[in-house]
């Protein structure tokens, strides 16, 4: 499943786009709804190949995800896309309501989440949503952590009916997985195995979470099983006893406030199945900060979550187990 | 108008969603009585009348949307899907209650069983703001997919606070949505008082217009302008249609329009039977143009208009039937243009079958025929080519005829039963004072039979002795003389009025003291009744209430 050999980094949301367009050729159901940031999203592509079925509402968040409902109520597949920081964050209530309350096939696609956002600074950083979409009932959360699951996820969701948030990273992301990788929503992918402990991360903390695994396997000797949690909700129950029973140890990785994210559904899920020592990494309920995109590592290490953040708080938390 | 509504049935159907609104409200004991009642005629004419939708398959695929985005109106907007037929009336008595499916707001129906909601709610309203965005998504869809259906969307004007609408307004200009028509609820009152003082939306047609909407401004109670505008609508080429419908807070229950009090209250579960009553007791005025003859008929509908009437009452005389000769269809068709008032066209002419495909097409909204030129057979046919044309049929009886037994079996059919209290040919005639007791008895027959219709009293009718012809039981008044003959047109319809709601306050204080609650009524309804406490001789008992 994962990419062996030479180290290449590809664009999520390009994938995103690409995918869109492919979509969009064998469905004409499929439809998109952008607020001004469609370059960016890159969902522009898709208005190239599809005019009338591509709407531009400007900036107005609430008006992007409420158009995107009433096409969905029209039969239609809607995927609406702008910035994390306002969708979510602008519209709540407009997806909490018009959404999810009567379950329509709504796909709500953003990007620019997370510290990594980098230079656009606090602002833009969302940090929030994990908590609040996980919380609304028929919402899905799915966090892709290089272009082939989100392009993967993207064809899955298309065919899913009901709500889903997808949540896509700015910058350039390590390519960690073969063409050939299979993703199931409510389902976690073991990347690396290991017996020691085992770290859950999303997103593009997955790939400092296998940094970390191999830093603590040489230089520890520990080894850690590491999963990839695109599926935040829903949570893989089943996956997150197993790991809890077989390495005693869970350490969970985001970009995301400590509060509400992956960390708390994998502490939620363990506590009531398999309860074993965890440790949640994730920005410690604060808000971020500008970093140009040279500065981005030390950004996450300011914040707690490089590598070896991830590697002490391994360590950490085997301590703590009963084993 | 552009299709036919059968206007006295639009009506009566419009009157039982109130009804049976407020029985819902007052059952659970909260609910949005004020916004309901605003938005009654809105809802009824597109439910009822205008748009293609199909009860028996809620999700039709070429339905036209409704999409209720002020969800507060909730107990209005159930109660028309109920009378619609979507779902059992009596389900009403669940609203807002444990289990129902009749929430506190509307909620999109979904197939899944866990889901509280009933066939015919396109959106979850409850959250202000929203369902302009979602039409527009719609009607992009619609235009997608090539279809022709359109969607309507209430909107309020408290809701108008919300930036979102103005982000609808602006995208679906944008997006040039001919296929959207949004009604704006002008009630001018939201939850904490009215909107001009919470934040003025005024100069609201301006703000419209500036957006690049095609603006239309009615009057929200009127259903015939209802349908106009609504035929206007569907006219519209590269822009999308708004309709300023003005309305009154609460419409229909005296004591609760205008008042922000009643935006989200319930009245108190006793009350409830004289508040049907109020509901059942609307009154039409119905100015005769005959009066006067020869004169400028188009000024005297234009009068009559401008006055506050609520229908044209038309005699057509053929100078068989009757001695007098008046005018006849190509008349009507020639007034029909200036108003969209609806036209009541009285037949008084021999062989009535023969003329009636002539009143058809000069667009009458109620004709009616005299028993006394026709035979049941005649005047089944004559039913059946009026209800197929969407008009109200009516039967008229001279003073001395008395019902005819052929008619029960027609009843259901009928939406007038009209009682001349003058022998018919001439205007200015003295109204006969025998006629009051035919009027109550007939009505007691009738609607001992189940008769749903109106009574019309014509002839001779003036403010001396309205009150005695509304307490026999006649709805429609027709005035000639009354009207016409004082010079002061709006004057003489307010005179009208103020005596019939005397004779309803009446009728509601009996009422409230034959079920014990005539003190707790008379709090209730006391800025009503201040004014008429001489004429009704309570001035001392409300003078105690202080």
């Amino acid at each position: 499943m994962l990419l062996s050999n030479e180290q290449k980094n590809a664009d999520m949301r390009g994938a995103y786009g690409d995918t869109l367009v492919e979509l969009g050729a064998s469905n004409r159901n499929i439809v998109c709804v952008g607020a001004d940031t469609t370059d960016s999203l890159k969902i522009k592509k898709f208005g190239d190949y599809y005019p009338d079925r591509f709407f531009n509402v400007g900036i107005a968040e609430a008006n992007l995800v409420s158009v995107a409902a009433g096409l969905a109520i029209a039969g239609k597949i809607a995927f609406a896309s702008t910035y994390a920081a306002f969708l979510p964050g602008r519209c709540l209530d407009q997806i909490r309501n018009t959404i999810c309350y009567p379950d329509l096939n709504v796909k709500l696609v953003v990007s620019h989440a997370g510290l990594t956002v980098g230079p656009d600074g606090a602002s833009h950083q969302q940090l929030e949503d994990f908590s609040t979409m996980r919380a609304i009932p028929n919402m899905r959360v799915i966090v892709p952590a290089d272009a082939v699951a989100a392009k993967y996820l993207i064809r899955s969701i298309a065919i899913i009916p009901g709500p889903f948030y997808v949540r896509l990273a700015r910058p350039l992301s390590e390519v960690l997985y073969e063409d050939n990788a299979i993703f199931r929503i409510g389902k976690g992918n073991i990347l690396r195995d290991g017996s020691d402990a085992t770290i859950m991360a999303c997103g593009l903390m997955v790939t400092r979470a296998l940094d970390a695994a191999k830093v603590l396997k040489s230089n520890n000797g520990i080894t850690c099983r590491v999963v990839d949690m695109f599926s935040i909700k829903p949570i893989d129950t089943q996956l997150v006893a197993e790991c809890a029973r077989d390495t005693g140890a869970i350490v969970t990785a985001e970009e995301h406030n400590m509060i509400g994210g992956l960390g708390s559904a994998v502490a939620e899920s363990s506590s009531e199945t398999y309860p074993v020592p965890i440790r949640r990494l994730g920005v410690r309920d604060t808000f971020g900060e500008s970093a140009r995109d040279e500065e981005i590592d030390a950004l996450l290490e300011k914040y707690g979550l490089a590598t070896n953040e991830i590697a002490r708080a391994v360590i950490e938390c085997r301590g703590k187990s009963r084993r | 108008m552009g299709f036919r509504m059968r206007y006295l049935d639009l009506k009566r159907k419009i009157c039982s969603v109130r009804m049976l609104a407020i029985q819902g409200i007052a059952e659970a004991g909260s609910g949005h009585p004020g916004a309901s009642f605003s938005a009654a005629e809105l809802m009824g004419v597109l439910y009822f009348r205008k748009m293609n939708h199909s009860p028996k398959k809620p999700d039709w695929s070429e339905r036209d949307y409704f999409i209720n985005s002020k969800g507060h109106s909730a107990p209005g907007f159930f109660a028309t899907l109920a009378i619609a037929g979507y779902f059992p009336p009596t389900e009403m008595k669940t609203l807002r209650k444990l289990g129902s499916r009749l929430q506190g707001h509307p909620v999109r129906y979904t197939q899944k069983e866990t889901h509280q909601s009933v066939p015919g709610t396109e959106f979850s309203g409850g959250s202000e703001g929203i369902g302009l965005s979602v039409s527009i998504g719609i009607a992009l869809a619609n235009r997608l997919d090539g279809k022709k259906n359109r969607v309507y969307t209430l909107i309020g004007d408290g809701e108008s606070n919300e930036g979102q609408i103005w982000e609808a307004a602006m995208a679906a200009a944008k997006f040039k949505l001919h296929n959207l028509v949004a009604i704006l609820d002008r009630n001018r009152i939201q939850q904490d008082g009215f909107t001009e003082d919470i934040m003025p939306l005024d100069p609201t047609r301006d703000k419209w217009s500036a957006f690049n909407w095609n603006v239309i401004e009615i009057g929200g109670h009127n259903v015939e302008q209802i349908i106009d505008a609504l035929n206007k609508a569907s006219e519209a080429k590269d822009s999308p249609t708004i309709i300023i419908a003005n309305t009154v807070k609460g419409n229909g229950i005296k004591h609760m329009t205008n008042n922000p009090q009643w935006h989200g209250k319930a009245p108190p579960r006793e009350h409830t039977p004289l508040l049907l009553e109020e509901l059942r007791s609307e009154c039409l005025i119905a100015p005769s143009i005959i009066a006067g003859q020869q004169e400028n008929y188009e000024e005297k509908i234009r009068s009559a208009e401008r006055g506050g009437a609520d229908i044209i009452h038309l005699d057509i005389m053929d100078g068989r039937f009757v001695p007098n000769t008046t005018f006849y269809s190509d008349t009507i068709k020639q007034l029909r243009h200036i108003t969209t008032l609806p036209f009541d066209a009285h037949l008084m002419i021999e062989n009535p079958l023969a003329h009636i495909q002539d009143y058809i097409d000069a667009r009458c909204d109620i004709v009616s025929v005299h028993a006394e030129t026709c035979s049941e057979s005649e005047f089944a046919q004559i039913t059946d080519r009026l209800l197929s044309n969407g008009i109200s049929p009516g039967i008229a009886l001279n003073p001395s005829t008395d019902l005819p037994n052929w008619l029960f079996p027609h009843l259901q059919d009928v939406d007038v039963v009209l009682i001349m209290s003058v022998n018919p040919g001439f205007a200015g005639q003295k109204f006969i004072p025998e006629v009051l007791s035919k009027i109550r008895v007939i009505n007691q027959k009738l609607r001992e039979h189940g008769f749903l219709g109106y009574i019309e009293a014509d002839g001779g009718i003036d403010a001396t002795m309205l009150q005695a012809v509304y307490e026999a039981g006649a709805r429609i008044f027709v005035a000639g003389n009354a009207v016409y003959g004082s010079g002061d047109i709006h004057g003489a319809i307010i005179q009208l009025r103020y005596k019939v709601n005397v004779a309803l306050e009446r009728k509601l204080l009996e009422q409230a003291n034959a079920i014990g609650i005539r003190r707790d009524w008379l709090k209730t309804r006391k800025h009503i009744l201040i004014p008429l406490a001489n004429e009704l001789g309570i001035e001392e008992e409300l003078h105690a209430l202080k």
